[in-house]
């Protein structure tokens, strides 16, 4: 992170001002920053506030050192023994201690750190792309969010199937191409390629919206049936099926498995990705696939939405961390915030990043701060990071891989996934590669296991003591010669927290998808929670963002 | 609008500076014409482009104002990433501003863009009697530092063309190709024609 300007003495934090807000942020992620954004379009005053110096938290691009130091350790300053100005008794609010969580664990780094560290700008929340069609990118046309970031196609969708990878027929023209099918099996993935088009609106590329839409050609019955049964139904042999759920439809969890029965996605639901999928192919002249990557690394939306916000009138403090929540004595309301110079902030609203907590002990007698507690934690997310020496396909550079489950080994119950990215993303240096693995689990053991054994079928990995005992991959089967060497890794296991609501909002922490859908949904939510009156980001606003009086010239 | 053959360049201008130093009135006097005696910090805008025939080009340039992330010093790589030419505003009845300025300089050197253009511009001249920085001083310090310097004044519209016209002059003709380029995504759906990402 090019990030280093003055250092952050206690001494050295400013005096804000104002002191009073419609909304605190602390954290600017991704769902942090389109509150802050989408609040500060909807007129309100915002205070936008990171401990760190940089802007992103947990949806950060960082240069090496990587993991950031913020991942070993809790995020405040850990002098809570020196609480700055101590409120004088007649005060009308008590101040509560906020409570760092860590939500990172298991981190092993193997290699070393390739140089320059500069070059490199690794996600924190990797593998992740943006549909072309999904509302994502439509919220940053929008929110003129778009301005700032500009876009690459990821160039290959590809699947690990017996041993070696396949690339993903995911159109008419790629299916017709594909030599590894047989003309049957050309045939069925037609008539569902055919089935899925009649619930895409008349031409217009946009999702169908509603269940009637969609169930042209599928019985009502057939929606609610879980997607794997009806894929049966349509008589899809087993590898055409195994794409459609894990490659397309991007299901994450074993669907043939009546213990992950919870995580089956319906025919619906599938239909759906589908359709998302088929209308994000072709819909920017210059994307290849269905797939976007922001050049920079995906630390650049955020950083986007905080420049909206920003130029609505958010203000904007980095290197501020918050210590306390200053509560009413009385209602037991929130009323502000403690700011570590001992500035005291009063706001109507708080959002919070996940890795701030009220102490429990204080949140059980506290309705405010209900809805802090580890509740939120709904499993865990097993992440790799690779820098290599090539590519996995040659002459590739950006592209998707997929390891649906028990592709790796019999017991695999979820989907591992990986994103290989070139320096013409601007993540590295030219001739370098970084890969995106992960997968959900809820055994960290498991979940890193499984995040290795795909590192073993995709690279040389030089120290064999990394591939842990009991995973054996297929190497004999994939062609060891053309495998690039793994230069450097990290490993770690992330909780997935999700958005809690409340009269203070805390945000979701990156999810175990491979897209921002869901983490777009629930910072809906925290939104329309807050201001129930308010449009997240009305339509008509994108005309003001940028001005040209440039007049006729392109 | 006349085109000069393939002449024509696409550069993003960032501005740097203290609050209070002028950023924005520089901006809007070139782009509109305008002035305002009691500018808001903010002026609402992503950036605005203007387009400037100089010689042998048309310079289209994109500014970027820093929509007060500068305040507390949390202005986002982004906003330097990709920049062809910054302007560091100071206020020539300030010392502090030019202090600053100072710097916004080393700031703007560890980004690391040699071929960047860079003007140091000394604003609110039209406030002579109220000067604390001498013209000497901040021509020597630009000088020494690379950069080109002019006092401007954004109230009496005084070299405020004259630099940009400056900037466009001197951005390098042939850009290197440095920067990964991709598309902007644009809000175009795709069944209503026309190209609607540019190159990659």
């Amino acid at each position: 992170m090019d990030e280093t300007s003055s250092i952050s003495f206690p001494s050295d934090y400013p005096t804000i001002d104002p002191t009073s807000f419609d909304l605190v942020v602390l954290g600017t992620g991704l769902p942090e920053s389109l509150l802050a954004a989408a609040a500060a379009a909807a007129g309100k005053s915002v205070l936008h506030l990171d401990h760190n110096p940089f802007y992103g938290s947990h949806f950060s691009s960082l240069s090496l050192p990587f993991p950031p130091s913020f991942l070993h350790s809790p995020p405040l300053p850990p002098d809570p023994s020196t609480p700055p100005s101590a409120p004088s008794p007649s005060s009308s609010y008590a101040a509560v201690n906020l409570r760092p969580h860590r939500l990172y664990s298991e981190i092993e780094i193997a290699g070393s750190s390739p140089e320059p560290s500069k070059a490199f700008l690794l996600d924190l929340a990797g593998p992740r792309v943006l549909y072309c069609a999904d509302e994502t990118v439509d919220l940053m046309l929008r929110s003129g969010a778009s301005h700032h970031v500009e876009f690459k196609s990821v160039d290959a969708n590809l699947i690990y199937w017996e041993g070696r990878l396949c690339s993903v027929p995911d159109s008419r023209q790629a299916i017709f191409k594909d030599r590894t099918l047989g003309l049957a099996e050309k045939r069925e993935m037609m008539k569902l390629l055919k089935l899925v088009q009649q619930h895409i609106g008349s031409g217009d590329g946009q999702v169908a919206a509603t269940a009637e839409e969609a169930a042209v050609g599928i019985s009502a019955e057939d929606l609610e049936t879980p997607f794997a049964e009806f894929l049966k139904k349509q008589r899809l042999p087993p590898k055409i099926r195994t794409i459609i759920l894990y490659a397309i439809a991007l299901a994450n969890h074993d669907q043939d498995n009546a213990e992950s029965c919870k995580k089956l996605i319906t025919t619906k639901q599938g239909i759906e990705s589908l359709a998302l999928y088929n209308s994000s192919v072709g819909r920017f002249p210059n994307a290849v696939s269905a797939f976007i990557y922001p050049i920079y690394g995906h630390g650049e939306l955020p950083q986007a939405f905080c420049r909206c916000a920003a130029v609505k009138g958010a203000l904007y403090v980095l290197r501020m961390p918050i210590v306390a929540l200053l509560i009413d004595k009385e209602s037991r309301q929130y009323k502000g915030v403690r700011l570590a110079s001992g500035q005291d902030i009063f706001s109507h609203h708080l959002v919070m990043e996940p890795s701030l907590q009220v102490p429990s002990s204080v949140s059980h007698s506290n309705t405010v701060c209900e809805g802090l507690n580890d509740s939120n934690l709904i499993g865990y997310a097993a992440r790799g990071v690779c820098i290599t020496s090539g590519p996995i396909q040659q002459g590739s550079s950006n592209i998707l891989v997929v390891f649906p489950p028990k592709s790796l080994h019999s017991g695999q119950l979820t989907t591992v996934r990986a994103l290989q990215l070139s320096s013409n993303v601007g993540v590295c240096p030219p001739g370098l590669f970084v890969v995106y693995l992960s997968t959900p689990c809820n055994d960290v053991i498991l979940g890193t296991e499984y995040v290795r054994a795909a590192m073993n079928a995709l690279f040389i990995v030089p120290n064999s003591d990394i591939s842990e005992g009991g995973i054996s991959t297929s190497d004999e089967v994939t062609e060891g010669e053309t495998r690039p060497t793994l230069l450097w890794s990290s490993v770690h296991v992330q909780e997935l927290t999700q958005a809690s609501f409340s009269a203070v909002c805390s945000c979701p922490m990156p999810d175990e998808n491979l897209d921002y859908r869901k983490i777009l949904e629930s910072t809906k939510q925290l939104f329309t929670n807050m201001y129930p009156q308010e449009e997240f980001f009305p339509k008509h606003s994108t005309s003001e963002n940028a001005e040209d009086d440039s007049g006729s010239s392109e | 609008m006349a085109t000069f053959g393939n002449n024509n360049l696409s550069a993003k201008l960032v501005l740097l500076g203290d609050m209070g130093a002028g950023k924005s009135s520089l901006v809007l006097r070139f782009v509109k014409g305008q002035f305002l005696e009691f500018q808001e910090s903010t002026i609402g805008a992503a950036f605005f482009s203007q387009t400037l025939a100089v010689s042998d080009a048309t310079v289209k340039f994109e500014i970027w104002d820093t929509a007060g992330q500068e305040r507390y010093h949390s202005l986002a790589p982004m906003y330097y990433r990709g920049a062809a030419a910054a302007i560091i505003v100071y206020d020539i009845t300030s010392t502090d501003s030019f202090e600053r300025a100072k710097k916004w300089v080393q700031e703007l050197q560890k980004q690391g863009n040699p071929n960047m253009v860079t003007a140091l511009a000394g604003n609110k001249c039209d406030l002579e009697d109220k000067r604390k920085v001498t013209t000497e001083e901040a021509r020597a310090y630009a000088e020494e530092n690379g950069l080109f310097f002019m006092e401007t004044s954004a109230k009496t519209a005084i070299n405020v063309n004259d630099l940009f016209y400056e900037i466009a002059r001197r951005l390098p003709r042939a850009q290197p190709a440095q920067q990964p380029a991709g598309m902007v995504l644009a809000d175009r759906p795709v069944d209503r024609s026309r190209a609607s990402a540019c190159c990659s």
